[in-house]
């Protein structure tokens, strides 16, 4: 794997473009125009190459005001997608401010959908504030939440799946990212990587 | 015939797995992992067309889950 990584952005040329990579970008791209937003969870092991698909790509935005909410709402109309959620677009607005997620997926599919989230804690401000642009070519591009957050997160989820993902990325990034974030991050969520060798 | 589902040892395996799959992609160029990657992924979204639930029962599975998972 060839990457060039710094802070704020990694790179990665000559990448084949999955259907679900095509699938983000293609959201991504309308959502950018209204709000900030970081991809966090599954889908960024995946982006790096980890042997997976997934049902869902989790986005995080900073809340916006519901007149944004509704030009976003029907741009995605517009472009054919449609939220899997029964509720209009108000209710779906208010779901959102109430912490929920709402999923968007293209018309006639359920898989792949988008799970949509305001941010609701310092853990997804830290993640948007510091996102990570990730090039994947011409005018490919998208945010995601910083690796040294990814994998003490996915060790605080703890499922099989998640500390796979934690492992994985850490293979790939070891040698890249910020020890010193990570172990701190890894200290306020409370767990430890030692036992895969993780953040040593 | 019993059969027994050793999780500890499933783990460990999936956990080598992971290893030696990272190991691999650090070691080829983008194109060959990625290409690789592509196949798998294009073949579970085209499979994802038959799926057979409905929005409203995919939100109530998932509801289920989420409630036994942490999540963000």
């Amino acid at each position: 794997m060839k990457i060039e990584f710094t802070q704020d952005k990694i790179s990665i040329e000559d990448k084949v473009i999955s259907a679900l990579d095509r699938f983000v970008l293609d959201f991504i791209r309308l959502l950018e125009k209204y709000t900030d937003y970081v991809i966090v969870s599954g889908y960024v092991p995946i982006l790096f190459g980890r042997s997976r698909g997934t049902e869902d790509i989790d986005v995080l935005v900073k809340r916006f005001d519901e007149t944004v909410f509704i030009r976003f709402y029907d741009s995605l109309i517009k472009k054919g997608y449609y939220f899997l959620n029964p509720e209009d677009v108000h209710g779906l607005y208010e779901m959102l401010g109430e912490g929920l997620g709402i999923r968007a997926a293209k018309k006639d599919t359920i898989i792949p959908n988008v799970e949509l989230k305001f941010v609701k804690n310092d853990y997804d401000d830290f993640s948007v504030d510091k996102k990570v642009k990730v090039v994947l070519g011409d005018k490919k591009y998208l945010f995601i939440s910083p690796i040294e957050l990814e994998i003490p997160y996915k060790l605080y989820l703890g499922s099989d799946k998640d500390i796979e993902d934690a492992v994985y990325l850490w293979d790939i990034f070891k040698d890249k990212i910020d020890l010193t974030v990570l172990n701190r991050f890894m200290k306020k969520l409370n767990v430890s990587g030692v036992e895969h060798g993780i953040g040593i | 015939m019993e059969l027994v589902f050793d999780r500890e040892t499933n783990r460990r395996e999936r956990l080598w797995f992971v290893h030696y799959y990272a190991s691999w992609v650090r070691k080829v160029p983008n194109h060959v992992w990625s290409r690789e990657q592509a196949k798998l992924i294009d073949s579970l979204v085209l499979n994802a067309r038959n799926f057979n639930l409905s929005p409203e029962e995919y939100l109530k599975m998932k509801e289920n889950g989420s409630q036994v998972r942490r999540k963000r």
